[in-house]
């Protein structure tokens, strides 16, 4: 009661001042006319009555204005009267404040644009029941997958879960109006909704009974997206069938807006039992223990923590180790964080989330320093303004809120811009789409969580410099200020400004040379060794399997559209493969070499697979160091054969050099029980461009067929050109026959570059902050330094001062900043090249050249920014300067 | 109650006996315990009953109706003195008749503490 009371009062008094007041001053009126007329009865004249009670009880003024600073409303009114002043203050220097707001809009805009991404990728849950309790389940060593007889053994002998469900990513041809359309989606067992918790917007999700019989299920689910674009959002479409890879499937429920699967990445249009997999991808491995496809996420139970789980995964993997010693030999689980593939992509991502976020944080650190020089400045300037108040009876702690509060109202309206433009970069960032063909789309939409941190960063970076000109403030003699003196016999020696300035050249001296690295890196990358020569390749893609063609008629029209493709002018080599090294679609299987006759699965070595046609090194532009290609004769009808690369010569076949392994067998894994090398081709990368001397082999496409096939079309002509060929070619051999990974072969490797790209802007966009800071702080400091010693400069003139010596005079001092700045930001860049070079691919931490480029960078950006203040100094006129006080 | 002994210019006493703040309010509640009354009438009442040993200046006696008030121990109205002027009379309330009970006891115990102390010695 006592505190709504308060309240209430202090509002009163704020919101109706004039009354409260009037009401007061009548009140003091009567209660000092009571006084008076007391003393009159002794006797007293109406003046001295005054005068007495004026003494005994105090002013009428003085009174009022205790009372009126007594409650919390005065400082509430206060502080509203130093934010009017504040604003004042800053609209009559409206160079001063743009600079600011500026300066704090991009660094509070670029340190919440990375805060939402980081948000999104590792702090926002998922959007689904109790989020905290979902577990990613990675398998040590074919991680991320896991076979499917295991995972039920999982989900049915584990005590630690409420719930295991298995999922796989798949591509599908969905029949639309405009014809076979290639759609991605999940394939997920039957307790996939319920163990997610989540509820269908129509209809009713898929369920354990789906789990039962292998191709009986023709269910599907549709995402909300896929219902809203494809169906209109008809309102009927529960029960109504669609057709996936030319087979009917019922709808049976639309899932909610927000509810794209567990992959934070990955928008599916479609969810489809995992039953249906035979049905939905070619070959079947639903009964395959050794086809780590199935990739699982848990529900912990109620109480049990992730290691307890993991300790009851690793029991059970013991079991199944024995069970099937010749697959699950050395079987191990660990537990991950769901939403990115476990650790195979989180690990990287919020390493890299997180290095952006430090480096955004150290944006804006420099932007504070910078501000606080400006600042320190400004108020060494207003020190008479400052003195004056002081002198006339302001306390220091009001004279230290007037400087703090004037710091805050420029970071909250800098901040609130900034985070007007982060919001703008989020939105653009969740529409877009990566160029490829595969749903990568991120909700990095901010919500309060960003706002907060917005305005988190926004306040402190306000304290951050606002708090040393106001402890200068706070330090100001009214007695020196006013007589005009203190500031210019401080002049010389080494003072706080000057350590702002070093930091802030050493901050921007590791943010741009970090960019540097970065975009150097960025550089070489481009023009490392792939393994192929990527220029002036077209592709095109299509999968017989969905499409319904059996192996022996998918050869054939394999074979009949190459024969086509060749017939194009201009075309030079062409081939076809399951896919090409770097694409999205990589195989790896395990090999041992053939002297081992029983070999379990820690003998075998993991390598990349790829089943290719005849002439396919020529039109990639793959060296063969040793051997031949394949030929139509290395067919099913001859002797099982593989062209492997020096990496796999080396570590399967011990082979030294390329021509020892002409000859030589090994066991292929699952595909081919015993293969003879024919040729030996340079080493590549495979996955990613981070990996080092993977281990590659190339099937004969004919010996072992895939349904699925990449074109790969090396011409003359400029790859956009052959594209429309190609296109119109395939279409004439089956006009229904749905196209996808159309275009240039260095168009599909955007995915492996991905990474580095996003790298290299992220770092470019901070580098270009930095420089822009750094050039705004040297200009600053120039300036000031020859306004405030305009006097001293006069002087030096009058009496026959060369220019060259006041150039020194003023430039002396930055230049040795400069240096000092500089030498320390290259002991951190040094530091933090190490950083850089663990997130950015082919970046040498220690890169001299880029170092020395950067050193002269910022020595070439001071003398530009110093150049106009210093042109000031040079042309000031003594007898102006002189007449200055 | 805490022991804040009020600037000097905002509680003026003629001798030098500093009052704590919150002395301050059980006196203006031990007044309006008898009746309602208004600013200066409890100023004047203060000064009768110590025998001009409390001077109240307006500045503290105001803030502390206004701190009595929020607190909901005193309230107030408008009314006409016996002179035809008017005036804002201030009435204990139910919860400030508590407060001074308790206050009072407490002041009791304290001042009989310390007199015991005084004598020891």
């Amino acid at each position: 009661m006592s505190l709504f009371r308060t309240i209430r009062g202090g509002l009163r008094a704020l919101f109706l001042r004039e009354r409260v007041d009037g009401e007061f001053d009548d009140e003091l009126h009567g209660f000092l006319e009571m006084a008076v007329a007391e003393k009159m009865k002794e006797g007293m004249s109406r003046q001295e009555a005054l005068r007495a009670v004026r003494l005994e009880r105090g002013s009428l003024d003085g009174t009022k204005e205790i009372v009126r600073a007594a409650g919390w409303e005065f400082f509430v009114e206060t502080c509203w009267l130093d934010l009017r002043f504040a604003a004042r203050v800053l609209r009559k220097s409206p160079a001063f404040t743009t600079v600011a707001i500026v300066t704090l809009a991009l660094g509070i805009g670029a340190n919440t644009a990375v805060f939402g991404v980081v948000n999104a990728l590792v702090l926002r849950p998922l959007p689904v029941d109790r989020p905290n309790e979902l577990v990613f389940l990675e398998n040590a060593r074919y991680r991320p997958g896991h076979s499917f007889p295991n995972y039920r053994d999982l989900r049915d002998r584990n005590r630690a879960f409420a719930g295991l469900v298995g999922y796989r990513i798949a591509p599908m041809e969905m029949e639309t109006d405009t014809g076979a359309q290639r759609i991605w989606g999940y394939l997920a067992t039957g307790n996939y909704f319920d163990i997610l918790g989540v509820r269908p917007v129509l209809g009713r999700f898929f369920t354990q009974s789906e789990d039962v019989h292998p191709g009986a299920s023709p269910y599907a689910v549709l995402s909300y997206n896929a219902w809203r674009s494809r169906f209109g959002a008809d309102s009927a479409i529960i029960g109504k069938t669609i057709r996936l890879n030319r087979l009917p499937y019922t709808v049976m429920a639309v899932a909610p807006p927000d509810f794209h699967g567990t992959e934070l990445f990955y928008w599916p249009e479609v969810w489809v039992p995992m039953m249906m997999q035979p049905r939905i991808e070619s070959n079947s491995w639903l009964e395959n223990r050794n086809d780590w496809n199935t990739w699982v996420v848990g529900r912990l139970k109620p109480n049990i923590s992730p290691a307890q789980a993991e300790a009851d995964l690793n029991a059970i993997a013991t079991e199944m180790a024995r069970q099937y010693p010749d697959v699950n030999d050395g079987l191990q689980f660990k537990l991950a964080k769901p939403g990115l593939v476990g650790n195979m992509i989180g690990g990287p991502a919020r390493a890299f989330a997180f290095g952006v976020l430090i480096l955004a944080a150290l944006v804006l650190l420099a932007a504070c320093t910078n501000l606080a020089s400006m600042f320190t400045a400004r108020a060494t300037d207003r020190e008479r303004d400052l003195a004056v108040r002081l002198a006339i009876g302001a306390g220091r702690g009001r004279v230290v809120r007037q400087v703090l509060t004037e710091a805050l109202l420029l970071t909250l309206v800098g901040g609130g811009v900034g985070y007007l433009l982060a919001w703008f970069l989020s939105r653009v960032l969740s529409r877009w789409r990566a160029p490829m063909d595969f749903p990568v789309q991120f909700n990095v939409n901010p919500d309060w969580h960003v706002f907060l941190f917005a305005l988190a960063g926004a306040v402190i970076a306000g304290a951050l410099f606002g708090s040393a000109p106001a402890w200068r403030a706070s330090r100001t003699d009214p007695n020196a200020a006013l007589r005009g003196t203190s500031g210019v016999c401080r002049g010389g020696r080494f003072a706080f400004r000057d350590l702002l300035v070093v930091t802030q050249v050493a901050l921007c001296f590791v943010l741009v040379s970090a960019s540097f690295l970065a975009l150097r890196g960025l550089q070489q990358a481009l023009q490392m060794n792939l393994g192929f020569q990527p220029q002036h390749v077209a592709t095109a893609a299509f999968d017989l399997g969905l499409a319904g063609y059996s192996a022996e008629r998918g050869q054939a029209f394999q074979q009949q559209t190459l024969q086509a493709i060749q017939q194009l002018p201009g075309v030079q080599f062409a081939a076809y493969s399951n896919s090409v090294p770097l694409s999205i679609d990589q195989s790896t299987t395990s090999v041992s070499p053939a002297d081992k006759t029983d070999p379990r699965p820690s003998d075998s070595i993991s390598v990349a697979y790829y089943q290719v046609s005849p002439g396919f090194f020529a039109a990639m532009g793959t060296k063969l160091l040793a051997g031949r290609e394949f030929t139509w004769h290395d067919d099913a009808k001859s002797q099982q054969v593989a062209i492997v690369n020096v990496a796999f010569a080396k570590r399967v076949l011990r082979s030294d050099h390329a021509f020892d392994a002409l000859g030589k067998r090994f066991r292929g894994g699952v595909l081919a029980p015993l293969a003879e090398v024919i040729g030996v081709a340079e080493d590549g990368k495979y996955e990613n461009l981070t990996e080092s001397e993977q281990p590659a082999v190339f099937w004969s496409i004919l010996q072992f067929y895939n349904s699925t096939t990449m074109l790969e079309v090396k011409s003359s002509l400029p790859a956009t050109q052959m594209v429309p060929q190609i296109r119109q070619t395939i279409s004439r051999l089956d006009p229904e026959l749905p196209l996808y990974g159309v275009g240039s072969l260095e168009q599909m490797l955007g995915f492996a570059f991905f990474p580095t790209r996003a790298a290299a802007i992220a770092l470019s966009a901070f580098g270009g902050l930095a420089i822009m800071l750094a050039a705004t702080g040297i200009n600053g400091l120039v300036s000031y330094a020859v306004s405030r010693r305009t006097h001293e400069i006069g002087i030096r003139l009058a009496i026959g001062a060369r220019p060259a010596e006041v150039l020194r005079l003023v430039l002396g001092k930055t230049a040795a900043l400069l240096a000092f700045g500089s030498l320390v930001g290259l002991t951190l860049a040094l530091a933090a090249g190490q950083v850089i070079s663990s997130i950015v691919y082919e970046t040498r931490p220690h890169d001299p050249l880029a170092m020395f480029g950067v050193w002269i960078g910022i020595a070439l950006l001071g003398l530009f920014a110093s150049w106009a203040p210093a042109r000031r100094a040079l042309r000031v006129d003594p007898m102006v300067a002189l007449r200055y006080e | 109650m805490l022991p804040l002994t009020l600037r000097g210019s905002a509680f003026m006493t003629d001798k030098s006996s500093d009052l704590v703040q919150g002395t301050l309010d059980m006196l203006i509640l031990k007044t309006l315990a008898l009746e309602p009354m208004h600013g200066w009438g409890i100023a004047v009442r203060i000064e009768q009953i110590s025998r001009g040993v409390f001077r109240v200046n307006a500045g503290s006696l105001f803030v502390a109706f206004q701190r009595l008030q929020r607190a909901g121990w005193i309230k107030s109205e408008w009314k006409a003195t016996e002179n035809n002027r008017r005036a804002k009379y201030y009435t204990l309330t139910e919860q400030g008749r508590r407060k001074l009970n308790s206050e009072t006891r407490e002041w009791e115990r304290q001042v009989a503490a310390i007199a015991r102390i005084l004598e020891a010695s």
